[in-house]
């Protein structure tokens, strides 16, 4: 019976029941309905659930070896955020959290593409709320420019489906390319989601808006399931190399002089989904493997470095750079998580980034694609300098601290504790990781020449950090705003459009200025008829004056 | 606590990470380091382009500010 319910469905059904639980019993049921969830886990390969609707036939849920390890992270992920935000009392917050999950899950599960669809949607509804609980003015304006694009992924996401079942009379998931129309509407869909190059704004907009629990969630779920998506419809493309190594390099530049330490984690996990995205461009089984254990750790690695952002927000009341520094003595198990998720996602040996980054750099260096390779070896360096360095380093070191602020909560540490064990689990131990990819591809991460290639990569990173801070070269921290993708439809169009419609607006009443003009003309002219001397025998009324010259006009443009 | 804390920290981290960085070079002389690209076996390869491209990325980032940056309440006005 239970193997029939789709995965996910569960949990948001209880996020529906939420209110009607005890503040005291609420996390306990969101973390029960994600162990029911995760049963489904246990049910193995195959189509468990089919409907017949209006002719269609859709495919609610099955389940092969490329969704397994994602709904195993997306059950992970679920369990920290909601440990994580068990301090908080924001009932909202907790139902969107909890039914974005279950969203993302029902997701990954779905086998044709008006199931994925509707399950598409209802990640950017249920999301929206996450980041309006943000309760800011900032916070809501982003949440709407958020619903709007996201919602407009899903549009282009129907329109592909639609033609794709006009054009072929099928409508399953299944590999597409670029050479048909749909296929074009679908890649831009899952693209926004993905966030290329120049549909990345909304990211870096909305997700550093969120509260201090909410940021963690959204980071889990929204890009992942788009990578999964790639991974399942256009694995191979070409095209997808180079935009996934466009975004692997251009967001370190922007993340270099960001501010804000939460929008620099978004930039960060911009430049991630890049290495993701050449994963799937290169389309090989050792590749797509690469994409899937990258998804993986990246989850977990990214979740703990927004977890000790939260908990440094929650606790010091912001994430600017410029005004942080020194927290290293008040919150030290906080500074040790978020340095163990910033040596993960720098790929330090021993740590779940190199294990799974191992996979796509040898799958590119195999296939001899020199150009790419160093592009990403490049960006690895700019990895380390944006989450592995600026991250820790302006949050808990930099400068001495004036003002005193208390550890995280406990259930923030716990959270970032679990997050932190299986960085470092994974990283020694990656065969647990291996075996639960889609391909069975024997690999050995830890040789010695890649080792020490990626250590001295690494190291001499740092010392060239060190040399910069030494002579003054690297920039200080300053308050302010970087122009990022969102740029062009928050200054630019709006800078067209106003002064734009304005002129339309000046010519319209311009018109009905003459019209008026021209009517009171008649109107008075009429009068003045009907008043005449001559005329007052026969004719009663000013009225009977202008109906007649309607029908006098009308009887005109008839004729004519 | 004393005030000079973060700065002996940084001098001994300072000190190891260089111990790490030379014992990584002189690592390098005592065994073929085999890469997927010939040029890329050169001595110090890895730490040579670690080192310059994080000067590339910080300086060049620094310089795109005259482009990219803008007073924090840009987006309000």
């Amino acid at each position: 019976m239970i193997s029939n319910i789709i995965p996910g469905l569960i949990m948001i059904l209880t996020s529906f029941l939420l209110p009607t639980i005890p503040q005291y019993f609420r996390h306990p049921a969101m973390l029960l309905s994600v162990g029911l969830s995760a049963l489904s886990l246990f049910n193995g390969y195959g189509t468990f659930l089919e409907w017949d609707v209006l002719g269609l036939n859709l495919i609610l849920y099955q389940s092969d070896s490329l969704t397994f390890p994602f709904s195993i992270i997306f059950h992970i992920a679920a369990v920290l955020v909601i440990i994580f935000s068990w301090h908080s009392k924001n009932l909202m917050e907790h139902m969107a959290t909890l039914a974005y999950a279950g969203s993302a899950i029902g997701a990954l599960h779905a086998g044709d593409f008006f199931s994925l669809f509707i399950w598409w949607e209802a990640t950017a509804l249920t999301s929206v709320f996450i980041v309006f609980a943000g309760n800011t003015k900032a916070a809501r304006d982003a949440a709407m420019r958020y619903l709007i694009i996201q919602v407009s992924s899903g549009v282009l996401l129907l329109i592909g489906a639609c033609l794709l079942l006009y054009q072929t009379g099928n409508h399953n998931l299944t590999v597409l390319d670029l050479t048909t129309d749909f296929g074009i509407f679908i890649f831009i869909a899952f693209g926004i989601k993905a966030a290329f190059p120049f549909l990345n704004g909304w990211l870096q907009d909305s997700y550093p808006e969120s509260s201090v629990t909410g940021t963690v969630a959204l980071s889990a779920f929204t890009t992942k399931l788009a990578i999964y998506a790639l991974a399942r419809t256009f694995p191979g493309t070409d095209s997808l190399i180079w935009i996934g190594a466009i975004m692997t390099a251009f967001p370190v530049f922007f993340a270099v002089i960001e501010n804000d330490l939460r929008r620099v984690l978004s930039f960060s996990l911009n430049n991630q989904l890049g290495f993701m995205v050449v994963g799937i461009g290169i389309g090989t089984e050792l590749s797509l493997n690469g994409t899937v254990a990258h998804a993986f750790v990246h989850i977990i690695y990214k979740a703990l470095l927004f977890m000790s952002m939260g908990a440094v927000l929650y606790r010091a009341g912001t994430t600017k750079a410029s005004e942080l520094g020194g927290l290293y003595k008040y919150m030290p198990f906080t500074t040790i998580f978020c340095i163990i998720g910033a040596m993960s996602i720098s790929a330090f040996p021993l740590f779940s980034g190199f294990v799974a980054k191992s996979l796509i750099m040898s799958s590119l260096g195999g296939m001899g694609m020199v150009l790419i390779y160093f592009v990403l070896f490049f960006a690895s360096a700019g990895v380390l300098e944006h989450s592995g360095i600026k991250i820790p380093y302006f949050a808990f070191f930099a400068h001495e601290r004036k003002s005193k602020v208390k550890e995280a909560p406990i259930n923030m540490l716990i959270a970032m504790g679990i997050a932190a064990v299986l960085c470092i689990g994974i990283g020694v131990f990656p065969k647990y990781l291996y075996q639960i990819l889609p391909y069975t591809v024997e690999y050995q991460p830890y040789t010695i020449d890649h080792v020490i290639s990626q250590l001295q990569l690494l190291v001499f990173a740092i010392i060239a950090f060190l040399f910069l801070v030494k002579f003054k070269l690297y920039p200080s921290e300053i308050r302010s705003t970087v122009l990022n993708s969102d740029w062009f439809y928050r200054k630019m169009l709006p800078g067209i459009g106003k002064p734009l419609f304005k002129k339309i607006g000046l010519l319209t009443e311009l018109i009905y200025e003459n019209l008026r003009f021209f009517f009171r003309l008649i109107l008075n002219k009429s009068q003045k008829f009907s008043n005449s001397s001559y005329i007052k025998v026969t004719t009663p009324s000013f009225a009977a004056t202008i109906l007649i010259s309607i029908l006098f006009i009308m009887l005109l443009i008839v004729l004519i | 606590m004393k005030k000079n804390d973060l700065k002996s920290m940084g001098k001994s981290f300072t000190k190891y990470i260089l111990i790490i960085g030379a014992l990584l070079i002189l690592l390098d002389f005592t065994f073929h380091r085999h890469e997927y690209f010939s040029f890329a076996e050169i001595y110090g390869f890895p730490a040579f382009f670690g080192f310059i491209s994080f000067v590339f990325i910080v300086l060049l980032g620094k310089w795109l500010r005259k482009f990219l940056m803008r007073k924090e309440d840009y987006y309000d006005q």
